[in-house]
């Protein structure tokens, strides 16, 4: 079968599912309307706040100016993933409580084809959360920003194909918890409190091997849109994406699907 | 490898942890044959038909479809229903089979023929969450006929079913054997086997007891009922030379005869001793008389 066939499979599941178009449905407009509105959210912040337009005048920090918008929004769309990872542990372990991954098998899918169908649909939410961001940084960018200089305007460009990868490797991360633990309730809490349990190991490591931290999973996910807004407290930021930062994560990416696949080819189901 | 084989099985085996499900089972099932498996709770049936669709892996052994190597695309070509029905609650029974024909590369106009051979029509573009029990059931031998399967696989099809119901899915398989296809059918209902199957196996916590047809059943030495309304009925039944045994059983006795006599002797020899007799009937051993031999605790599995 294709690789588009087996992606048509897994919507044809999805496309009748109520919580997918709300979840979905949620996370889209977050993105839209989070991302959009950041200048607007300065301008209330001026209104309500006394003194706040007196001592920082909003226009002067360059939010939504070329070339500063493509790593503000990138890494703040970022912080959304979380919303549409939940999507896919609800998606996977549905399979497993309805028992319909037994029965796919049965009617004649290999388990490859089935982990495969169900990656294609985190490569589209991926591909689609990165299209609708840029798009997004295109407009507004359009509107706040006074030129757009040519090239240094597109500085920072390459944070996209980051930002797909970081919402990819994310999506990776969630489907394979999800194969492991089978129940959506539990694969969510344990989602939510991955960045805790990373980070507690981390605090107890940093003093001793403090050049491992970035080889961590979720670190190196979150490594390849570093915090631009130090910038505006006149702190040095990368503002690049590096390979070192893109390989770790993809290799991350790659083991978790890895480890999806060796859970799903030795188990009963 | 014969043409002809569909299925073969060598020393297939399952082990969950300590517990054996299935133990080095050998098995062949030939094209046309409607082949029941049959064993008490626990026996292995569904584990064993688990592996035989690729989601069970099997401890050790092999088994071959058609002769070759198992692999998802045969799976397309075998409709099958393990336990029971599974389906998306959330879609209709209709975007149900639509999604299985995807599956199994069949085209979508055949969800109007299968749906009607199950009698759901009307209630397709329902909730599959909305249907009743035996509505699921139809359901899941509708989407096992989705593309045109070679081999059915049906584990207690008729689970939940009225009685219309089980008739109507008895009547089903018949016709579909009648076209060709080979049958494997895993049930606890021994009428229903012996109607319908060709061939039998008995499995007992994961052995394989006994194989063959289902015609060789009540071969062999005849029981005959016989009632009659006279005193000395049970001595004279006793001093017939054909009587192996008899045995008292509310208002009737049931005489087992020695191979070669029948029940027409017996009717002589009592009319000759002055008894009439108000009863007599033959009864074939029936497959549920045959199977609780078969179970019977000093009965060894065969390999
Ligand atoms: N996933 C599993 N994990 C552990 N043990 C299992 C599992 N599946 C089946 N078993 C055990 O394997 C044995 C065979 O079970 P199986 O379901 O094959 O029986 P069956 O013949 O289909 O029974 P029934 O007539 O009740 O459907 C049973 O003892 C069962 O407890
Ligand atoms: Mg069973």
């Amino acid at each position: 079968m294709s690789t588009l066939y087996l992606l048509k499979i897994d919507l044809k599941k999805m496309r009748h599912y109520r919580t997918f178009w709300i979840i979905c449905g949620l996370y889209f407009f977050m993105l839209v309307t989070a991302t959009a509105s950041g200048m607007e959210f300065l301008k209330w912040l001026a209104r309500t706040i006394e003194g706040f337009g007196q001592n920082i005048n909003i226009n002067r920090i360059p939010l939504y100016h070329f070339p500063d918008i493509w790593q503000n929004l990138a890494w703040s769309s970022g912080l959304l993933k979380m919303g549409i990872a939940i999507m896919v542990v609800v998606s996977v372990t549905n399979e497993y409580t309805y028992r319909t991954l037994r029965q796919n098998i049965i009617d004649g899918l290999s388990r490859e084809q089935f982990l495969m169908s169900k990656v294609l649909t985190n490569v589209l939410l991926s591909f689609t959360s990165m299209v609708l961001v840029f798009l997004i940084a295109v407009v507004t960018g359009l509107i706040y920003s006074p030129q757009f200089d040519y090239p240094y305007g597109f500085t920072g460009v390459g944070f996209y194909p980051a930002y797909c990868l970081e919402v990819f490797a994310f999506l990776s991360f969630a489907l394979m918890l999800g194969m492991l633990v089978q129940r959506s309730g539990l694969t969510i809490i344990l989602l939510l409190n991955s960045y805790l349990i990373e980070l507690i190991i981390k605090e107890n490591i940093d003093e001793y091997v403090p050049q491992l931290i970035k080889f961590f999973p979720l670190e190196s996910i979150m490594n390849l849109v570093p915090l631009p807004f130090a910038r505006y407290a006149f702190q040095e930021i990368r503002d690049y994406v590096t390979w070192e930062s893109v390989l770790i994560a993809l290799a991350w990416a790659t083991l978790f699907n890895y480890f999806a696949y060796l859970k799903l080819k030795k188990s009963d189901i | 490898m014969n043409v002809e084989t569909v299925l073969s099985i060598q020393g297939l085996t399952k082990h969950f942890g300590k517990l054996c499900a299935v133990n080095q089972l050998n098995l062949e099932v030939k094209r046309g044959q409607v082949f029941g498996m049959l064993g008490p709770n626990g026996s292995g049936k569904t584990t064993t038909l688990g592996m035989l669709m690729g989601v069970t892996n099997p401890t050790s052994g092999s088994f071959t479809w058609f002769g070759q190597t198992p692999t998802h695309l045969m799976r397309q070509k075998i409709g099958a229903v393990l336990e029971h029905p599974i389906f998306y609650p959330y879609l209709t029974g209709q975007q149900n089979l639509e999604l299985n024909a995807m599956i199994k590369g069949a085209t979508a106009q055949q969800i109007d023929r299968v749906l009607d051979v199950v009698e759901l029509l009307p209630r397709r573009h329902d909730k599959y969450r909305t249907y009743s029990l035996g509505m699921k059931q139809r359901l899941a031998i509708a989407s096992a006929l989705l593309n045109d399967p070679i081999v059915l696989i049906l584990d207690e099809p008729t689970n939940g079913l009225d009685p219309m119901g089980i008739a109507e899915i008895r009547e089903l398989i018949k016709k579909i054997a009648a076209d060709g296809k080979t049958i494997i059918l895993a049930s606890h209902l021994l009428d229903e086997v012996q109607k319908v199957c060709t061939h039998f196996a008995v499995l007992k916590r994961g052995n394989l007891m006994h194989v063959g047809p289902v015609d060789d059943v009540g071969k062999g030495e005849e029981t005959v009922e016989v009632a009659a309304y006279h005193d000395d009925v049970a001595d004279v039944l006793r001093k017939f030379p054909g009587t192996a045994g008899i045995k008292r059983e509310n208002q009737h006795y049931l005489v087992t005869l020695h191979d070669g006599f029948h029940s027409a002797e017996i009717n002589r020899y009592l009319f000759e001793h002055g008894i009439v007799a108000a009863h007599l009937q033959t009864k074939k051993k029936s497959l549920e008389k045959q199977f609780l031999e078969i179970l019977a605790e000093n009965s060894e599995p065969i390999h």
